[in-house]
């Protein structure tokens, strides 16, 4: 049924006076329809491993994905001040890395896609080093960040694969840094197996990062390894031009129009997917932790 | 409300040498816990007994008075319940001078 304008009128002004009277949901700032909604004191709510692709044996899974392990549900325990807990309830979600310089680990939410429109991914957010030295540490967390991983539908014609990445550079070789970038360019694909019907690519590798204009920006670290304060991240991306639209972090809203994602071939398998992940990245031989409060996924259909 | 619970990896084709264990994980919301080990390769030399591990913090550990034996052969299982352990898990392995094992490591926690 087409809504008249005043019914759409209508229908944005409930939406927004029911989404500001619920607490869980006033802190975001969702479009039209909410695709999924996750405060991790339901569990997981569909955050998993982000595991590599391998056929036949494991020992065929690329070495980035190797490392992966499973994201938790924590209180943000301290050893010196005992938990800190989530924005209002006991638990976030915790994506852990390996204490070896470089090490990274993924979180992924897989879902498909039903509309070709804008959506905006909003989360609150904060990274901590693990809290192993009685100093600030600001500088062993390299980064943490998140990306999408897209392709239109099986009737859509030529189409491309969209990964849009986005990380802030916290630090590097021990440089404060401070910064947001965004990756336009994967590693090659390699085959996995001998079917061909599995390849694999680290989209998650060091290289070719790329600063995004204006995007220098400083975090609330805070004064010791364990106090952390949470940060709002959101982006919306359109799904029919495939574009970066916008970005903001707490106060600031950065310019996206160099913004390119990752666009490579459409690949046989991944039809109309809507996947988004979140992951952390150590500069240093200690475990960084990102830890996500809550994330609201919307849509503008 | 059903009971929440979940299925995490600790650790996924890797290999142990000396002494081994998983990454620390939290799991304070799990009122059980229950560890998986599976042999992914045929094991090389003696195998020892795992030992499940508590923590305050994640840094500092300590045995919680479980332990399994890993598995002697490829495909072999092992497997222990634990409760009552606080926050933090990790499974913990001493391997001999030449002696070494391919494992997949999950945990199973339930509310």
């Amino acid at each position: 049924m087409n809504q008249t304008s005043a019914q759409a009128d209508l229908e944005s002004a409930m939406l927004r006076a029911l989404r500001l009277a619920d607490p869980a949901l006033s802190r975001f700032d969702p479009m039209r329809r909410i695709i999924s909604h996750d405060d991790f004191s339901r569990g997981h709510c569909g955050w998993s491993q982000l595991v590599g692709n391998y056929e036949d044996t494991l020992d065929t899974m690329l070495p980035g994905y190797a490392q992966h392990t499973s994201a938790m549900l924590s209180t943000l325990g301290h050893w010196d001040a005992g938990s800190h807990g989530g924005i209002d309830s006991s638990y976030a979600l915790k994506i852990a890395t390996r204490p070896r310089p470089g090490a990274q680990n993924v979180a992924i939410k897989r879902l498909t896609m039903r509309e070709r429109c804008p959506i905006r991914f909003e989360a609150y957010v904060t990274f901590k080093p693990e809290a192993t030295e009685l100093r600030l540490s600001e500088t062993d967390v390299r980064s943490f960040g998140f990306l999408f991983d897209l392709q239109g539908g099986d009737g859509d014609g030529p189409i491309d694969r969209v990964m849009p990445h986005m990380r802030f550079l916290n630090a590097m070789g021990g440089s404060h840094v401070q910064k947001w970038q965004f990756k336009s360019k994967s590693t090659d694909f390699k085959a996995i197996g001998d079917s061909n019907k599995t390849a694999s690519h680290y989209h998650l590798a060091p290289d070719d990062w790329q600063d995004l204009p204006g995007g220098e920006q400083r975090l609330c670290y805070n004064e010791i390894a364990t106090k952390v304060n949470w940060s709002y991240i959101r982006f919306d991306f359109d799904l029919r031009a495939m574009q970066a639209l916008s970005f903001r972090c707490n106060d600031r809203e950065f310019d996206v129009s160099a913004f390119e994602p990752i666009r490579i071939p459409a690949m046989k398998n991944l039809w109309c997917m809507l996947n988004f992940c979140l992951f952390a990245e150590t500069d240093a031989a200690k475990r960084a932790f990102l830890y996500v409060d809550s994330v609201c996924v919307s849509g503008d259909f | 409300m059903l009971a929440e619970s979940t299925t995490a990896i600790l650790a996924r084709n890797e290999d142990w040498t000396g002494t081994a264990a998983t990454e620390p994980y939290e799991a304070g919301w799990a009122r059980e816990a229950v560890i998986f080990v599976r042999a992914l390769k045929e094991p090389t030399g003696p195998q020892p007994r795992a030992i499940v591990e508590m923590s305050p913090d994640g840094m500092h550990w300590l045995p919680e008075g479980t332990a399994l034996a890993l598995p002697e052969t490829e495909g072999g299982i092992a497997m222990a319940r634990i409760s009552h352990f606080g926050n933090w898990l990790r499974l913990r392995a001493d391997f001999a001078t030449g002696s070494g094992a391919t494992v997949l490591v999950t945990l199973h926690l339930k509310s």
